[in-house]
């Protein structure tokens, strides 16, 4: 990405916040709490546009999702992936193509990675152990760094690297925060997205509190990336890029943001930084299942395979959205 | 709270998240999808694990307030009620951050509504120094305003007032009062919020955390699935504000030490005034690894109940009305602090 694409960009998102304020304010005039529903509604894309799936169908759509965050954040802090027991269950059993330990530089950054590392490795266990029988092993997974691989192309789609070139999340310290950070602001969006759809509330406060784990574990990336940003301008713009690139995959509605800062009036400071993405309300944003595997397939159409999962997930939430 | 006592504090924490994994081993093995939802209520219940002594052994909080104990929170809770003990809530953050950012609270147009309306004991604009925590604030600061504007929308008429609040920095108020209580400021000392980055960032801390818990614990209590994901949406922000204000005190912490020790006694504060649950954890992890995320063995985020985040937010680990940082009280049928 050009130093000039990425000022257009920059606009862009600004416009887009003060578009959505503007909204804001013109919906804020007399609402009851009947009407204001209906205001949510509008702003909430539901994961129910498919067969209303089951719990077991939505914890292990999950488990899916963690399966790859924690081989990528344990490769990357251990040098090894998960333990052959946890990777067990119904369906299709796969394998791990890549991932190696990140030569860490800045202790910090490498103390966060075995703190995610071990988070991420917890859900795991925390959702077999929910599903008990029911969970799904794990499909084979693509964290490698080949250039033909998961992360060499959602860092093409990105514009972050050319043709035929690879990136490589294992490199150095910033080459993993921009690889956890195509992971985790999705992981947030999938949790909100099926929030509404889950009927057990003991399974909702659960999932409410991976939600939770997950918006901690991409504020700490974004906000390393953003420091980092002050010296290394190019973290930021390649955070945004990896946005724009997730955005283009799932579809039309604009359901995510890069870090960069957004000029603001009344501070001290005059721009913001852009470390929570919210919309105008203050909310994060929800992905419906088939969203969020545009993002992990790196494929905008129907499919049931692809990128990070080369031959899909296992589960019956399977089938990328056709955007 | 010295340096080695933050080791300590290290070391505990550490032995905490070892055994609490431990104990979830034993929960995990053999558990259906049926039996699922046993294990699952035995480990979300245990959110309070045993580990009761939060490491660092804060005496507990003054009170300072004489509660006439009315009757716990009443049975006719729903989703307004709901809504509104979190509209309390983002009065709070968003006074503090827009005080801190701006350098005035609220508009009165947010702070209209039924029950008493109050006066806001006010902050000042911080003189930041670091350009990038500046930037952070105001982000927040939007965000939080953001909240109280979406849940008086959603509320309509049925939304409550902005309560009495005190955001200030005398050493008679709610910010000392709480700083007294982890031991980051003695006898009549006053801890100011506003005075630099790091105070503003502690202060910040104090309560970012709490929301994220009070979200998650209400949570299953929503009975709108509209609502639900608003309030998962709410969940969220609220986490991502509190894994940057942790993150930002995690890397200040390497040439300021007292910042991490200062969240753990933050941290064991709350944890005293809310109960015998161990529901709180401070940035300091172990030498491998940070604490950016106050999780239980499962990585799950912890839960408060309305009371709970009233002990934390009045100041008192009794049953009150009253208190801390809202003199008041709050406005809205959820009003009551726990009796612990």
């Amino acid at each position: 990405m050009t130093e000039d694409t990425l000022t257009i960009d920059v606009l862009d998102s600004r416009a887009r916040r003060r578009e959505d304020r503007r909204d804001l304010f013109r919906m804020m005039g007399g609402k009851a709490l009947m009407a204001g529903t209906a205001t949510v509604a509008a702003t909430t894309s539901a994961f129910a546009q498919t067969a209303a799936p089951t719990d077991a169908d939505i914890l292990n759509f999950a488990l899916n999702l963690e399966y790859l965050e924690a081989q990528f954040y344990s490769f990357a802090s251990f040098g090894t992936g998960l333990n052959n027991n946890l990777l067990t269950g119904t369906g299709t059993q796969g394998a791990v193509t890549g991932g190696r330990q990140v030569p860490f530089q800045d202790t910090v950054v490498r103390q966060y990675a075995r703190e995610i590392a071990q988070d991420e490795i917890a859900h795991v266990q925390f959702l077999r152990g929910a599903l008990g029988a029911a969970a799904v092993s794990q499909p084979a997974i693509d964290i490698g760094s080949d250039p033909n691989g998961a992360f060499s192309s959602a860092a093409r789609a990105a514009g972050l690297i050319g043709a035929g070139q690879s990136f490589d999340p294992y490199a150095n310290d910033n080459n993993f925060l921009l690889g956890a950070f195509i992971f985790e602001d999705v992981g947030v969006t999938a949790y909100k997205g099926a929030a509404p759809l889950i009927t057990s509330k003991v399974f909702l406060e659960a999932a409410a509190g991976i939600l939770a784990v997950e918006a901690y574990h991409a504020a700490l990336v974004r906000t390393v990336l953003y420091g980092r940003g002050v010296q290394t301008p190019s973290l930021r713009t390649s955070a945004d890029a990896i946005s724009d690139a997730r955005d283009s995959l799932d579809g039309s509605s604009d359901l995510d943001q890069g870090i960069s800062p957004i000029p603001a009036s009344g501070a001290q400071s005059p721009v913001a930084s852009n470390i929570v993405p919210v919309d105008q309300n203050g909310l994060t944003f929800s992905r419906t299942g088939g969203q969020v595997l545009n993002i992990v397939y790196l494929n905008r159409m129907a499919v049931t395979r692809g990128g990070f999962f080369p031959n899909g997930v296992n589960g019956n939430i399977r089938t990328s959205a056709a955007n | 709270m010295n340096y080695d006592m933050a080791m300590i504090d290290a070391l505990t924490y550490r032995a905490k998240r070892r055994e609490s994994r431990r104990e979830f081993f034993k929960t995990a093995g053999s558990a259906a999808v049926a039996a699922g939802s046993v294990s699952l209520l035995a480990a979300c219940g245990g959110d309070g694990d045993n580990n009761n002594s939060g490491g660092g052994g804060s005496p507990p909080p003054p009170t300072g307030t004489t509660p006439p104990p009315p009757p716990p929170a009443s049975a006719t809770i729903g989703d307004p009620e709901i809504l509104n003990f979190a509209l309390n809530l983002e009065y709070l953050e968003a006074e503090f951050y827009s005080f801190a950012v701006f350098g005035r609270g609220l508009d009165a147009s947010l702070r209209t509504g039924i029950g008493t309306p109050g006066t806001v004991t006010p902050g000042r604009q911080v003189n930041f120094t670091d350009p990038v925590v500046a930037q952070y604030a105001l982000e927040i600061a939007q965000d939080e305003i953001a909240h109280v504007r979406f849940l008086r929308a959603q509320l309509g008429a049925a939304t409550v007032a902005e309560p009495s609040i005190d955001v200030g920095s005398s050493a008679n108020g709610a910010f000392s009062a709480a700083a007294r209580a982890a031991g980051l400021v003695g006898a009549g000392a006053a801890f100011d919020p506003y005075a630099n980055d790091e105070n503003f960032l502690l202060g910040a801390f104090l309560f970012e955390d709490v929301g994220v818990t009070a979200y998650k614990g209400a949570s299953p209590l929503i009975t709108s699935k509209v609502f639900l994901e608003a309030a998962a949406g709410i969940l969220a922000a609220e986490a991502y504000h509190a894994g940057l204000i942790r993150t930002i005190l995690f890397r200040k912490g390497l040439d300021t030490p007292s910042l991490r020790s200062a969240t753990v006694a933050i941290s064991n504060a709350r944890d005293s005034l809310d109960g015998a649950s161990d529901i709180d954890q401070g940035i300091v992890g172990t030498a491998d690894a940070s604490n950016i995320v106050p999780t239980d063995a499962n990585a799950l985020a912890f839960s408060r109940n309305g009371g709970q985040v009233l002990n934390i937010v009045y100041l008192t680990p009794t049953a009150s009305r009253t208190g801390g940082f809202f003199p008041n009280g709050v406005n809205g049928a959820i009003n009551t602090s726990q009796a612990n």
